[in-house]
């Protein structure tokens, strides 16, 4: 391979002129500064009907995400608590209450701090401890522990959460992270899933 | 001021981030307007073709919709949408490696058809076929460096890398570029 020699390449960085470098290199150099003259820096446009393309898509799965949260809202508790039982591990989200359901109105969309309570539930019977780590707590796995109900393996936790959407997961005996096995989860870029949940002031439904 | 409406234009990123959050989906509209073109070129020159950039950036909008909640600082948004957008290129380029070498970049044709502008025309040509041949990181700092005209420092904040690794990538790719036009000639 033909090698630049380093202060042409320090030329094309930007770090020397031409009249800086050894009057033997200042050929190379032109050489060199070719490459970059042919470079193309013109702008590229887009068409605007890409933007009706992605909102297409995001109304789409918006309408998909809505659907999904009306199958979880259908009263079916005992379907659940079957299920629940026969499962390793389930994972339930429910609406306790909406705290800030009496608040004045926010000042704006974006800046809107309304909670709302969030029961986390997941049957779990050989597990010393639970805990819930998502996007609301910085994925502390410490912040959010669940308690056991009774002697029927199922550990609950009720956190208020901010309106807005929700990254968790699970995290059992401290180790095991564990997402919700009945809702679509997102890579988290780590090898790991979690579990995706959205809380407006109307509810909660998982994305 | 509180109960004030906020404009569509004044909002900051991460205002429009959080809002599409708190379940206002039609405000990523904004976002694809603002970053629509902002990464075209990028996309493109990484690449080779236009159309292949615009399915890379409307991909990438679409991702980021949908992974909007891991973005833990809404008014990054720029910063984290380009993460999303430069994995969405090099999935490509690397599919686009299985399936065979990358050849055929576009280059827009001169209006003007003089003699020097034959040459130019040629000479971008020769170059984007060369540019084609780097391997994905060498392209992507040549990219960065020489056509979105970044610094060593901007780059490295923006992917991650360190300026010796992006600098050493760099000279890798001068001398690889040197090789492959001197065969073209």
């Amino acid at each position: 391979m033909t090698a630049f020699h380093p202060l042409v390449k320090r030329l094309l960085d930007g770090e020397l002129t031409l009249g800086e470098l050894p009057a033997e290199l200042r050929a190379e150099g032109q050489a060199a500064l070719r490459i970059l003259a042919a470079v193309d820096r013109s702008p590229v446009r887009l068409p605007e009907a890409l933007d009706a393309r992605v909102m297409a898509q995001v109304r789409r799965r918006r309408a998909s995400a809505g659907s999904l949260w009306r199958w979880m809202a259908a009263p079916r508790v005992p379907v659940w608590a079957a299920g629940a039982l026969a499962a390793a591990a389930a994972v339930l989200v429910l609406v306790v209450s909406r705290p800030g359901a009496s608040a004045p109105p926010a000042a704006s969309v974006a800046t809107a701090p309304e909670s709302v309570f969030v029961k986390f539930v997941l049957y779990a019977p050989d597990a010393k401890r639970v805990s819930v780590a998502g996007t609301f707590n910085a994925w502390d796995a410490s912040a959010a522990p669940l308690a056991r109900a009774g002697s029927s393996g199922v550990w609950t936790a009720t956190l208020a959460l901010p309106v807005g959407q929700h990254q968790y997961a699970f995290i059992v005996d401290g180790q095991r992270w564990i997402a919700d096995p009945a809702a679509p989860a997102v890579d988290d870029g780590f090898g790991r899933r979690n579990s995706v949940l959205s809380v407006s002031r109307n509810g909660v439904r998982t994305l | 001021m509180a109960g004030e409406p906020v404009a569509v234009r004044d909002l900051s990123d991460g205002d429009v981030v959080r809002a599409v959050m708190a379940g206002d989906a039609e405000r990523y509209a904004a976002l694809v307007r603002k970053y629509r073109d902002r990464y075209a070129r990028y996309a493109t020159r990484l690449l080779g073709s236009v159309d292949a950039g615009e399915d890379a950036v409307q991909d990438a909008l679409i991702r980021a919709y949908e992974q909007l909640a891991q973005c833990r600082d809404p008014d990054n948004f720029a910063g984290w949408f380009f993460l999303i957008l430069r994995n969405r290129c090099f999935a490509e380029r690397r599919r686009k490696r299985r399936e065979g070498p990358l050849e055929g970049a576009e280059v827009p044709a001169a209006p003007d058809r003089s003699e020097s502008d034959l040459e130019r025309g040629e000479q971008r040509r020769a170059l984007e076929a060369s540019l084609l041949r780097l391997t994905a990181e060498q392209r992507e700092v040549f990219v960065l460096k020489h056509v979105e005209e970044l610094s060593y420092e901007e780059i490295a904040a923006r992917t991650g890398a360190s300026v010796p690794s992006l600098k050493m990538r760099m000279h890798r790719a001068y001398d690889r570029l040197r090789e492959l036009l001197e065969d073209h000639q």
